[in-house]
């Protein structure tokens, strides 16, 4: 009978493993955030005088920032053991169906709704006109009828514009809740 | 025992109103569709909809947010049926055995083996709650700073070491967690730590705004990237559970929901691993293993039972010991502390009535999620196949506004987006996320702890090892990292295999 391959036995059965290098890399700024960590805490005031050393500011945090070192260096060690340093500088494979041009129009849409709508207009209008961006440029054909990308986009803007005015009813008039 | 029943009785009294009811319709069903919907957690759902019941009583917020939980949990699975993408990551193992089933026409079928599987478990979790809460946290009366310190350790440990991934990623999460949860104001010297100036930073980053980042956020972008999704069918079969079914894997149905109750019970690890080890139990035990991965019925029954198990054995350990269970029993939890409702130890002894209210809020929850899962089918299909192009925007602004919302900070948004970003990357490195957001729960009880216990024992760390909860709990914490080391183990099970030769061959 034939069997599905297992999996390694750190991953979930249905996760793929990652090539040793990211670890390498992942480490190295895990590495750099516990060290930051420890000077941060270094520099701040132990309240010694005040007779209790163990109530020092810094005292736990700088115990997290020590064993965020420990375990960082542990991953780059396991990552060069497992060949990180040797391994082709390849990418990992992409994975099929999955765009990173995507992922960075939506990251940027996202960014410029929180950081540069919300709160510079009425948040129904800003939600409105996000929804609207979103749906459009995504569901962007080069070679669409007019006709066609004029419903797309009608539906577009009526789904914005309900947003908007839904979840103003709902959180502020109804449930009570500010909004940005 | 009849003062538990009655007080059983007044609980679910509260709940009879024709006010209460139609809100668990609404709640769980709202919880069903978030669950349904990929991009959509059951955490980012309670953490949302905690907002949303910011100004309700407390009784009543808090039965919105049981009714989300156990909703999406179960909502998951539809999209793991018919669409073969897990609604939730909860639902991630029912996708090995339901789509299958939904290919060879049978999607009905499998919808109504999810619904029996995930009422039951729910309903074996809830027994647990009732019959183990009273008993635990009796336990965590005797606990002082030295077991409550081990507590906060050994969940970030044990939700490293069993979060379904990477054992070392899952300590380095957690401790990242931990670390941010210092960042502000420290408690004895309110000396601002971490916040370089900056008044913001110094009030602390809050919970669920980086919930709501990590989980929401995060799937966004990550729903973006992925291939769009298709139906596997546009019609189904019925949907009524076969009484057959239930009885003939009573078994697995009962070891399912220990095995998810069990789960839950430990800190952090939630519903994802639950329904794994479910499935991996009843997998070992079965009679017919190679119809697993298949369209195997016991096997989606199992991983249902178990995930919806782990709902109410998550919320043991925060009503116990303000331990979250899981991710969105994390985001419970910070609801609770908002509606002024002290989880933990006291709990029992403060307002005993919200125990016997959370049991009875399990019980209603559970059975409006058997009545949507039996008649709700093709509106549940219909929300399926609405595009992740006009949803995940509509998402990202109710993220805005939930992350806004609890303290109207603008820079709350700001921590949301961070926690996004962090979430996404951390992912993609095969990082789990409910270890940080654990350590960001624990980190107060942790460093309060731990300091409180260093100044009774004027420094010393023996007290740590040798009062014997804080020493059981150490050597758990510490053997559990020593396992998630591959030489250590292959020496320990060695050196037991040599033991046991040696033994047998002295025998």
């Amino acid at each position: 009978m034939p069997q599905t391959p297992s999996p390694p036995p750190s991953l979930m059965p249905h996760e793929e493993p990652l090539p040793p290098r990211y670890d390498l890399w992942t480490a190295a700024v895990f590495f750099c955030v516990g060290t930051a960590i420890l000077w941060l805490c270094w520099q701040m005031p132990t309240y010694r005088e005040q007779g209790e050393i163990y109530t020092a500011p810094g005292l736990v945090p700088a115990l997290h920032g020590v064993i965020i070192i420990v375990l960082s260096l542990w991953l780059g060690f396991r990552a060069i053991g497992r060949g990180a340093l040797h391994a082709p500088r390849e990418a990992a494979a992409p994975r099929e169906g999955y765009s990173n041009t995507r992922l960075f129009l939506a990251a940027t849409l996202c960014l410029a709704f929180a950081v540069g709508l919300v709160g510079r207009l009425p948040f129904w209008l800003a939600a409105a006109i996000f929804v609207f961006a979103f749906a459009t440029l995504f569901e962007w054909q080069p070679g669409l009828a007019p006709r066609e990308r004029a419903r797309r986009m009608a539906i577009a803007a009526v789904t914005g514009l309900a947003t908007g005015g839904i979840v103003v009813l709902v959180f502020e008039r109804v449930f009570l809740v500010r909004l940005p | 025992m009849l003062d538990s029943l009655s007080q059983f009785g007044a609980a679910f009294g509260t709940f009879m109103s024709p006010g209460a009811i139609v809100t668990v319709l609404w709640a769980t069903f709202l919880g069903i569709v978030i669950g349904a919907l990929p991009g959509l957690t059951a955490t980012m759902g309670v953490a949302l909809m905690t907002t949303l019941t910011f100004t309700m009583p407390h009784t009543e917020a808090i039965l919105v947010l049981v009714c989300i939980y156990v909703g999406a949990i179960y909502g998951g699975s539809r999209s793991a049926i018919l669409l073969n993408i897990p609604g939730t990551p909860a639902s991630a193992c029912s996708t090995l055995d339901g789509f299958p089933l939904a290919r060879q026409g049978l999607a009905g079928r499998a919808m109504g083996i999810s619904t029996s599987g995930s009422w039951l478990g729910t309903l074996f979790g809830t027994l647990c709650v009732a019959t183990l809460t009273p008993v635990l946290a009796e336990l965590a009366l005797t606990f002082q700073s030295f077991e409550f310190f081990w507590i906060a350790v050994f969940g970030i440990v044990i939700a490293g070491t069993l979060s379904g991934g990477d054992a070392l990623k899952g300590y380095l999460a957690g401790f990242l967690g931990l670390w941010i949860a210092t960042i502000g104001q420290e408690p004895h010297y309110n000396f601002q730590r971490f916040a370089f100036g900056y008044p913001d930073l110094a009030g602390g980053i809050g919970l669920l705004p980086a919930l709501v980042g990590a989980f929401g956020v995060a799937e966004v972008l990550q729903a973006m990237r992925a291939p769009a999704a298709k139906a596997v069918a546009n019609t189904v079969d019925s949907v009524i559970p076969r009484i057959g079914d239930v009885l003939q894997y009573w078994r697995t149905i009962l070891r399912s929901g220990a095995i998810g109750t069990f789960i839950g019970i430990l800190p952090g690890l939630g519903e994802d691993t639950a329904a794994w080890s479910s499935y991996a139990a009843a997998r070992r035990a079965s009679k017919e293993k190679e119809k697993y991965g298949k369209g195997s019925i016991e096997g989606l029954m199992s991983a249902e039972t178990g995930e919806s198990a782990c709902v109410p054995g998550a919320i043991i350990p925060v009503l116990t010991l303000a331990v979250p269970g899981s991710a969105p029993a994390a985001a419970l939890m910070a609801a609770m502390l908002i509606h002024d409702i002290n989880p933990g130890p006291m709990l029992m002894i403060q307002t005993p009535e919200f125990f016997y209210q959370i049991v009875a809020m399990l019980v209603i929850a559970d059975m409006s999620k058997l009545l949507f899962g039996l008649t709700l089918v093709r509106p549940l299909l219909w929300i399926l196949l609405v595009p992740r192009e006009r949803l995940m925007p509509i998402v990202f602004v109710l993220c805005t506004v939930g992350a806004f919302a609890i303290t109207s900070r603008v820079f709350d948004i700001y921590v949301m987006l961070f926690f996004g970003l962090i979430g996404f990357v951390l992912r993609e490195l095969k990082f789990p996320m409910a270890p940080m957001i654990l350590g960001l729960v624990l980190g107060e009880l942790l460093e309060s702890n731990l300091t409180r216990a260093l100044v009774l024992s004027d420094g010393s760390i023996a007290p740590f090892f040798t009062r014997p909860i804080s020493g059981v709990l150490a050597a758990i914490t510490i053997f559990s990292v020593v396992w998630s080391i591959p030489a250590a183990q292959n020496a320990i099970r060695g050196g037991m295999r040599g033991l046991l030769r040696r033994r047998a061959t002295a025998g």
